[in-house]
């Protein structure tokens, strides 16, 4: 009992020296302040929330400016921005490349809204991310979509529009020109149709290559090359064939016909690929001709549809051409 | 004085030349244009142990030098895993002739390691018949 007593005594001095050394950091360690200061704790509002989600978007720092707008929806549901904020996530996903996840976005503009501005913006985003996407079949599904179900005639006139250049970025030039054609006499200055029209018109004088022909010139060695205005490969096409044709024919008279067949067969190979690919040069010219005709076209006549959301304004323009 | 029939002299010509085109290069960039199956792969595999052994004895000693993205010897193989046998040969035999001259002047250029390349991958070769 003697050693016992002290030891309580001794016990209960730390324990109740460490409760007093604890009590005053106990509160703010725990948070539990039963009057919290209300001046230094942020509330935020839907403006801020919005600002902020659209601070990162102008700075183009995208997938931070999509989390930051989720949460605006998340948090103000009821808010009247909501829309563009989704039509906002669509639009960073486009701009940040992710085609995919950007045509869900404006997909999910469409379904929740009908018939608004941003939904009309949200098909014609969706098409112009499948054009980025080279797939042009759900682009042109997706704008007939809209003409069907719109009432409006400037919109209908801009789906044409848009298909217009889908065929023309197809090369399908007879497509293009009707859906040109489609649009109303009253929006044929506003895409500049009449200059439009007599460009692309030109499309008959793109210089072209027949690829037949060219194929058929390779009879001789080279002269396909030589028609597509490959003059080095032409040279090269015709040395190497004459020689390795000669090389085969000099093995054969001198009865080395083991070696006659092994430069018979590699001679096979030069002479077959200079056909094929005086044919690969002609398509490859057209192509080329077809790009470089769209891309002058595009330059020339082709106006901005930008169908971002702050797209109305004033700008005045000046262009040199030297 | 020992004579040296022409035919020998110019294959010798001919694998001169043909080392400054199968230069092998290491594939960074272009990650358009793919590989077939590996069914493929094995069944063309015979064909290609010519083309691996340049790219790994003979390329390396000799030099990296094809202005080409891919390297012909790299081009040859996807024709052949890609096009098969037959259509491989023609297509690998084509490039060999083109490689180093109007392409240079006609292709797209990439940068590789900091070289100016053209780039001529298969699948500009092929698009107007296989997609």
């Amino acid at each position: 009992m003697h050693i016992r007593t002290p030891c309580l005594a001794y016990l209960f001095l730390i324990f109740f020296n460490l409760f007093f050394l604890f009590t005053p950091f106990c509160d703010s360690v725990a948070g539990s302040d039963p009057e919290p200061d209300i001046k230094s704790s942020i509330i935020i509002s839907p403006d801020k929330q919005f600002d902020f989600a659209e601070a990162y978007f102008s700075n183009k720092d995208y997938l931070m400016a999509v989390g930051e707008y989720e949460r605006f929806i998340y948090f103000f549901p009821e808010d009247e921005r909501v829309e563009t904020a989704m039509y906002r996530i669509g639009m960073s996903y486009y701009l940040g490349r992710h085609f995919k996840k950007a045509v869900d976005s404006f997909n999910a503009v469409i379904d929740r809204y009908v018939d608004t501005d941003l939904s009309i913006k949200s098909y014609f985003m969706i098409s112009e991310t499948h054009v980025n996407r080279n797939t042009f079949g759900p682009a042109i599904i997706n704008l007939n979509n809209l003409i069907t179900i719109t009432h409006d005639e400037d919109v209908r006139d801009e789906a044409y529009y848009r298909l217009g250049w889908i065929y023309v970025e197809t090369a399908s030039w007879e497509k293009a020109r009707l859906y040109f054609s489609k649009i109303s006499a009253k929006n044929k200055t506003k895409y500049r149709l009449e200059r439009l029209t007599s460009e692309l018109n030109r499309e008959k004088s793109i210089p072209k290559k027949d690829p037949d022909l060219a194929g058929f010139l390779s009879i001789i060695p080279g002269a396909g090359y030589l028609y597509c205005e490959r003059y080095q490969d032409a040279l090269i096409a015709f040395l190497l064939n004459g020689g390795l044709i000669l090389a085969a024919y000099e093995s054969f008279d001198d009865n080395n016909n083991a070696l006659g067949g092994v430069i018979a067969f590699v001679e096979f190979g030069f002479y077959a690929g200079n056909i094929y690919g005086a044919v690969a040069s002609a398509n490859k010219y057209n192509r080329k001709q077809t790009v470089q005709f769209i891309e002058k076209l595009k330059s020339n006549t082709k106006i901005n549809l930008s169908a971002d959301v702050k797209n109305k304004g004033v700008c005045l323009a000046f262009e040199f051409i030297f | 004085m020992i004579k040296i029939p022409r035919v020998i002299i110019f294959f010798i010509i001919l694998v001169l030349c043909s080392n400054t085109c199968f230069a092998e290069q290491n594939m960074t960039v272009a990650k358009n244009h793919y590989l077939s199956s590996e069914r493929l792969e094995k069944q063309e595999n015979f064909v290609l142990y010519p083309i691996k052994f340049y790219r790994n004895y003979i390329s390396k000693a000799d030099g990296y030098r094809c202005p080409m993205y891919p390297s012909c010897s790299q081009y040859c193989m996807e024709a052949f895993k890609k096009h098969g046998l037959f259509l491989g040969w023609i297509m690998c035999s084509d490039r060999l002739m083109r490689c180093g001259r109007d392409e240079i002047k006609l292709s797209p250029h990439v940068l590789i390691q900091g070289e100016k390349h053209s780039f001529d991958p298969v699948n500009h070769n092929d698009f107007w018949w296989h997609q």
